[in-house]
């Protein structure tokens, strides 16, 4: 006993060591599927907070960027609502009834606008952190797009914040497609460069060109047809391969993100119910 | 009583420049110095390991919560805390009584040189080598571990040629 006693005393620093280095590790490993405590990851809200007031001085050296991408969207859409008036005042009827129309299905979208208050381009797993949370109705697995296209998927939730993983993390892959050939795959970050990813899957009879924009394919219930996700950078195949490698441009500019939407589909518990059903 | 203030001091301003201003310095997009090692580097040679060893785990893991990278920063800290005494002792013999604070002055100016060299390049191997854990980028784990730690060393040495004690 006494023996014991004195080897623990004699290696106490080493053991010590040993236990610290085996808490790291732990915390590691079963931090890989994703920071499954919220009260470790930076929605904590003392973290968030803090890096909200830092965002706040950031921010202002950004404005005047932000301002003119608000001013060209104000303009589009503009432009669009004078074409919809334009179109709405040839098909009502000159009478008019009680009947109202039904909202049509790509209505039941709506966006919740939320603030970047952290974010990261040059790690391997980047994240990005909302000033928005479950109060504003956030809930996970929700789209997040910028003006510009696709940002990432919700993936943890607080009361005031949500952290979110963005395209440029090789965890998640975007299930994409051509907007001229209709035909998809999925898209991931290489994790060496905040402009491009890889799209794979694509197979060799399939016809594009250098410049063709990708879309969201709309298959998933996160995003909705249509959103913009990049372009034909580059493009590789080997006699060999059956698979297209190719490097897409991404359409958002992780850098300069500071305002982003969060897409809630209304019916999104609805669908995927009748869907579970079904696989049943 | 004055040096524990200093102390606390440090470890706050280093832990906010690291996460303020520094975890935001994106050069190349994948260079990223980490400096707050710097507490460590700088606490007095004759120390208590075994606080070291806590007050690395405790930094490492303040860093890793702001950074959503929990428990790799405090892997790589609490190694280099370990190692700490070792690397001086292969660089500089230190005499009986005496504890100096590690710096040029005290050191040398090679030795001290020597001593910032291998703490950081031990520290930022494990952390990128732990980060990487899961991704087969080989060379650019590699590159990531020399430019990040170049800046690094740069960035501890001039800070250390400020404080002239």
């Amino acid at each position: 006993m006494r023996n014991l006693f004195n080897f623990l005393i004699q290696y106490s620093v080493l053991i010590l060591f040993l236990i610290l280095e085996v808490t790291s590790i732990f915390l590691v490993v079963s931090n890989q599927g994703y920071q499954k405590s919220v009260f470790l990851s930076s929605s904590n809200t003392v973290v968030s907070g803090m890096y909200q007031v830092s965002n706040s001085v950031v921010e202002f050296f950004k404005l005047s960027a932000a301002n003119d991408n608000l001013s060209e969207e104000n303009t589009a859409l503009k432009n669009e609502i004078i074409l919809l008036k334009n179109q709405l005042s040839t098909l009502e009827p000159e009478t008019k009834d009680s009947v109202h129309f039904r909202i049509p299905p790509e209505m039941e979208y709506e966006f919740i606008s939320a603030k970047v208050i952290n974010n990261s381009t040059n790690k391997l797993q980047n994240y990005i952190t909302l000033n928005k949370g479950l109060r504003d109705g956030i809930k996970v697995d929700m789209g997040v797009v910028s003006d510009e296209g696709v940002v990432g998927i919700v993936k943890v939730v607080s009361t005031k914040y949500a952290v979110v993983i963005p395209v440029l993390n090789e965890k998640i892959k975007i299930n994409c497609k051509f907007k001229k050939s209709n035909y998809s795959g999925p898209l991931q970050w290489s994790g060496e460069d905040y402009r491009y990813a890889n799209l794979k899957d694509i197979a060799r009879h399939v016809e594009f060109s250098l410049g063709d924009s990708l879309i969201t394919s709309g298959f998933t219930n996160t995003f909705p047809e249509g959103i913009p996700v990049g372009t034909i950078e580059d493009f590789k195949i080997k006699e060999s391969d059956a698979y297209y490698n190719i490097k897409v441009k991404l359409a958002v500019n992780f850098r300069t993100l500071s305002h982003v939407k969060v897409i809630n589909y209304k019916n999104f518990y609805e669908q995927r119910t009748i869907e579970k059903v079904a696989e049943k | 009583m004055l040096s524990l203030i200093q102390n606390i001091f440090s470890f706050i301003v280093l832990i906010l420049l690291q996460v303020l201003v520094l975890n935001n310095v994106q050069f190349l997009g994948f260079l990223n110095p980490y400096i707050y090692i710097l507490f460590i580097l700088s606490l007095p040679v004759k120390f208590p390991r075994w606080i070291t060893l806590i007050l690395g785990f405790v930094l490492g893991l303040i860093i890793d919560i702001f950074s959503n990278t929990i428990g790799i920063h405090a892997f790589a800290t609490v190694l280099i805390a370990f190692f700490r005494n070792g690397i001086i002792k292969l660089f500089i013999s230190i005499e009986e009584g005496s504890n100096p604070i590690p710096s040029f002055h005290s050191f040398g100016v090679g030795a001290y040189i020597k001593y910032v060299v291998f703490m950081v390049m031990l520290h930022h191997t494990s952390l990128f080598l732990l980060e990487a854990f899961s991704l087969q980028l080989n060379w650019m784990t590699l590159l990531r571990i020399l430019l990040s730690s170049f800046v690094s060393i740069l960035l501890i040495l001039g800070i250390r040629s400020f404080n002239k004690r």
